[in-house]
């Protein structure tokens, strides 16, 4: 398959560039197209948990951009109830084939760390998350407490 | 010994073989002694098969991914010996597995599909070694009615589960719906064998057994079965105490559990899946099987049937699509394009053309037939296509005899004529073309039709300039010496204004001049009298179908007289102009998936390239092709065209990296970046190959020989771009649009059509329309730009003052299409949704303007004047190479 090798090699560099931020990536042998991972943000109020996440890739990748969605439930401004989240890097306009899914991890990490409110999907999240931070980051740590998987160990 | 007796007595739809496909992936082994075997697997199936993997040398980790179709019952006994080669003593065994192939079977209802064996802790294990062992069972499928007769077996059955032991696990490899798409490759989504209603009760027919068997459910293993064979709970079938509430699924559907144990549902009809499960059909459907045993639905509400099932989606679609009906006859109507060419207007002034058409009126069909056996001394070829061709435009019969003289080709350099054709020589010396397949003759090279018109040109000298006045007369600026001439300054043009259709040049560019041409054919190649076609609006389709393929081909150029059963009246035109328009409506429905829009606007049809589902795609596709070359003949309009890029297609013209950007900007953005940017070192891993995905299933293609070992660099892009570009234009539609073509050249020669540019194809099918330009303006948007700006003015004004040819041109050149949706300019669509028709400042006054159709953007440089804007915009939208998109 055509984007066989080139996703193989995506995935090798990333497992063993070991991102602390990004973890237990699983990815069945038989459809190297779909990848699921753990996505583990250092930030409050997101840092009590972790987030799996699953990532899609076209079969005529890298020409078309790969789809991200949120498996577990979060409380972001960015990301909607059912897990869709829009990412500047992975839009039509954005894409190119030479970016890597490397890069688009680490700006999927940053928006989880840091919300853009000026983007918001969710957009009743991002106005408490501009007018009461305190009420936001409350709601989002207990939202976090009961919905996110647990975080690596070590 | 028991297993011997169950299958003895068993009855037969126990004993019957299947087809079991069996892949051996791989083992590992924990070996503590000094060397790491070389292991293999023997296989042996009810004590008689035997089947044997690769010997993998000097490993505890053997990968083998090598697959066996074995022939199993229901009952079979599968041994596995995992063994360690030696060259010169006896093999090891490293371990021995028994599996009961009926245990697998019961706990996955039937379906052995994609099923994960792992076996551990081999029964004989040697003591220095352990052994893990991985395969995958896929491919066989037992209705559950037959495998709960086992029961009946009792005893045998039974006593048969000692035959399987703790580590053995069995689970149903990770399938949702991503995963399908490679699993399809294997084919495991094959059609269910046998009858659905069967195959598809699993769920409820297992219900009634869950108490009284052994069939291991999810709630853990049944009483009767104490070892723990299936610990994977989490992929078990679901309870069948909830799936025995729920209705069974309907025909050739599936229930699957993915990796999370979420549900999904596989329509093996359609070969896709669904998170939700499939809706019982709405009232008034039916499913029912044809006499090849295809499923199809019947929609007893508009008495139509479809190949696909109505789910939500599709049937808002289709909702949609029949919306538009009601639009579809009002815009007809509103459709024009110039009168038929007057007689002034016919270049090739042949004093017997009015002859020629009076005297083949009085001929009837069988006339002509015959006249090719009368021919006698005719070439043969005229007697192999079953008629007698005559020169164009020459008295019927006595030209007839003389034809076929001068048959055989002649070497002008100019290669073969295409295939059907014949040259021919009058008896007075003059040559001409024959075309056997849709009986039509012409005076022209059909090797050389149209390219007077459309050949390249040479490039004026410098600081020189084309322009057209108000009338479309072409004249020249050289603006070194800033003065005009009508005279062509290159060297090589004809002198003077005559082209070589003896008309002045710039007419024969114009459109009329060539649709006068393409009138005059058609008109010397009409038959005499006129086909009747009769139809019921209910089944406006299949009628046409049927009554159109029954036809010769060339029966289709008579004259059309069609009638709508039970609304009497003649067909004096409005009747058939009315049919054209229904019937290009109606090869849109959804429910025939043949085309989809293009690039999800609402305006320009392409090939569906799942147009497979419909078991009849190419036969339907030759009869549109018919269909468009009827309307074409007989100058009627479609209701809605095709893309640019398929006109190309028609047109035989090579496509480029350009024409992805209309129907897959997207896929057009990422060729572009490829070749702006020196790809070397940025670890794209290309290689020359490809995938694309259609209903599911991944298809796989290599862009040249051994492309999937040749990696795309920055010295052979170029060569890669062409080639995806040639494959992305294509792709999964290449029969279909030989169909098509195929259908079309039956009826009208493709060679026909060489005169023309792909817009001005459109606008042939299509017609023009009223543009009503307040309408227009209003809707427009502007980028860098205000309503107010200058240029904008400018630019309105053009508009105001042209006419709607041209209004219609740059319309195809701003959207990709002359036509404006039913509800306005408000409408717009573009490749994301609505998309308002867009003005923006781009670039310097030197440039030329550029669109992007699937945006509907206008890029209008500032330019300096309102003469230099209209000179500008007349450029780069009378240019037909559309170079000015570039």
């Amino acid at each position: 398959m055509a984007a066989t090798r080139r996703l193989q090699k995506e995935l090798n560099d990333i497992r063993q560039s070991g991102l602390k931020s990004f973890r237990d990536i699983q990815v069945d042998d038989s459809n190297i197209l779909t990848w699921q991972g753990l996505i583990v943000p250092d930030n409050p109020p997101y840092n009590k948990g972790a987030f799996r996440i699953e990532i899609n890739f076209p079969a005529e990748y890298p020409f078309k951009p790969p789809k991200i969605s949120f498996k577990t439930k979060i409380y972001h401004p960015n990301i909607d109830e059912k897990g869709q989240v829009c990412l500047p890097i992975i839009s039509a306009e954005n894409w190119k084939p030479a970016t890597k899914t490397d890069q688009v991890i680490q700006a999927l990490v940053a928006l989880v760390n840091d919300p853009e409110p000026e983007h918001p999907l969710r957009a009743e999240l991002a106005e408490e998350f501009l007018k009461d931070r305190r009420k936001f980051t409350k709601n989002a740590e207990e939202f976090t407490k009961k919905h996110s998987e647990k975080r690596p160990t070590d | 010994m028991s297993e011997n007796l169950s299958t003895l007595t068993a009855p037969i739809s126990l004993s019957t073989y299947h087809q079991l496909s069996l892949t051996v992936e791989s083992a590992s082994i924990r070996n503590s002694g000094l060397f790491k075997p070389n292991p293999y697997l023997q296989i042996t199936i009810d004590d008689k098969i035997i089947r044997k993997t690769e010997v993998i040398k000097n490993t505890l980790h053997p990968k083998w991914k090598e697959e066996f179709t074995v022939l199993v019952t229901p009952l079979s006994q599968m041994v596995f010996r995992l063994a360690d080669h030696h060259s010169f003593r006896k093999d090891n065994v490293i371990g021995e597995q028994r599996v009961n192939l009926l245990k697998i079977l019961q706990y996955f209802n039937g379906k052995c599909e994609n099923v994960e064996l792992t076996l551990e802790n081999p029964l004989i294990a040697s003591e220095s070694k352990t052994a893990e062992l991985v395969m995958l069972l896929d491919g066989l499928r037992i209705d559950p009615v037959i495998l709960h007769q086992s029961h009946d077996l009792g005893e045998a059955t039974s006593s048969n589960r000692s035959a399987l032991n703790e580590g053995i696990r069995a689970r149903i490899r990770r399938n949702n719906p991503d995963t399908l798409r490679s699993m399809l490759r294997t084919q495991v989504l094959r059609p269910p064998p046998g009858p659905p209603p069967l195959s598809n009760g699993a769920v409820g027919s297992g219900a009634p057994h869950t108490d009284n068997t052994p069939v291991p459910g999810p709630a853990g293993p049944s009483h009767q079965d104490p070892s723990p064979m299936l610990p994977e709970n989490t992929h078990a079938p679901p309870p069948a105490s909830t799936s025995a509430t729920e209705e069974p699924l309907p025909s050739g559907w599936e229930m699957r559990y993915d990796v999370y144990g979420r549900r999904y549902y596989v329509d093996h009809n359609t070969r896709s899946t669904s998170w939700e499960r499939p809706q019982p059909l709405p009232s008034g459907w039916e499913v029912r099987r044809d006499a090849r045993g295809r499923v199809y639905y019947v929609d007893h509400n508009t008495r139509t049937t479809t190949w696909q099932r109505p789910d939500t989606e599709r049937l808002a679609r289709f909702q949609h699509w029949r919306g538009e009906r009601r639009h579809v006859v009002a815009q007809g109507n509103q459709r024009f394009l110039y009168p038929p060419p007057q007689p002034p207007h016919q270049p090739d002034p042949d004093p017997d053309l009015a002859s020629f058409i009076n005297l083949s009126g009085t001929s009837s069909t069988s006339n002509i037939v015959t006249g090719s056996a009368s021919a006698g001394g005719g070439a043969s070829a005229g007697g192999a296509s079953g008629f007698a061709a005559t020169p164009p435009a020459s008295a019927g019969a006595g030209a007839g005899a003389g034809a076929g003289a001068g048959a055989g080709a002649t070497d002008d350099g100019l290669g073969a004529l295409p295939a059907g054709w014949e040259r021919r020589v009058q008896p007075d010396g003059r040559v001409y073309y024959v075309n056997h397949k849709n009986r039509t003759t012409q005076w022209e090279d059909p090797r050389t039709q149209g390219q007077e018109v459309s050949a390249p040109e040479e490039a004026l000298p410098p600081g020189w300039e084309i322009r057209f006045t108000e009338e479309g007369t072409r004249y020249f600026v050289d603006h070194n010496t800033r003065t005009t001439t009508f005279q062509d300054p290159r060297p090589g043009a004809p002198k003077g204004p005559q082209g070589a259709y003896g008309v002045p040049r710039a007419y024969e560019r114009s459109f009329r001049w060539k649709l006068s041409q393409f009138r005059y054919l058609c008109q010397s190649n009409a038959l005499p009298s006129h086909i009747k076609i009769t139809l019921s609006r209910q089944t406006l389709f299949e009628d046409s179908y049927h009554q159109i393929m029954r036809l010769p081909a060339y029966e289709l150029r008579r004259r059309l007289y069609i009638i709508f059963r039970g609304e009497e009246g003649l067909d004096y035109g409005g009747v058939s102009r009315e049919w054209f328009f229904l019937l290009s409506h109606e090869v849109l429905n959804p429910m025939y998936c043949l085309f989809e829009y293009a690039n999800k606007n609402n305006y320009s049809l392409q090939i569906n390239p799942a147009s497979y589902v419909n078991p009849d795609h190419l036969l339907y596709f030759k009869f549109i092709g018919r269909f468009i070359a009827m309307a074409l003949y007989h100058g009627r309009f479609i209701y809605s065209g095709f893309t640019m890029p398929f006109y190309k297609r028609m047109l035989n013209k090579k496509l480029t990296m350009k024409d992805i950007e209309s129907i897959d900007p997207e896929f057009y953005n990422s060729l572009v970046w490829i070749k702006d940017n020196n790809i070397d070192d940025c670890g794209l891993e290309m290689w020359f190959s490809v995938d694309f995905e259609v209903l599911g299933q991944v298809i796989h293609h290599e862009l040249k020989p051994a492309g999937d070992k040749e990696r795309v660099t920055e010295a052979n892009k170029e060569q890669y771009l062409q080639l995806v570009t040639q494959w992305r234009m294509t792709r999964g539609i290449e029969e279909q649009t030989t169909a098509f073509l195929e259908g079309f050249n039956e009826v009208v020669p493709l060679e026909w059509l060489k005169y023309f540019d792909e817009r001005e194809l459109e606008l042939m099918l299509c017609g023009m329309q009223e543009v009503d330009v307040d309408d227009w303006q209003r809707n427009t948007i502007y980028r860098h730009y205000t309503r107010t700006s200058k240029q904008v003015a400018w630019f309105w004004q053009f508009v105001r003052q042209m006419d709607n040819e041209k209004r219609a041109r740059l319309l195809q050149f701003v959207t990709g299409t002359c036509r404006v949706p039913v509800g306005g300019f408000a409408e717009l669509m573009g490749s994301n949704g609505p998309q308002r028709f867009c003005i923006e400042k781009v670039g310097k006054d030197t440039w030329l303007p550029r669109s992007h159709t699937c945006f509907n953007r206008l890029d209008l440089p500032p330019y300096k004047s309102y003469e230099q804007l209209c000179e500008k915009l007349n450029y780069a939208i009378e240019e037909t190479e559309g170079f000015g998109q570039e």
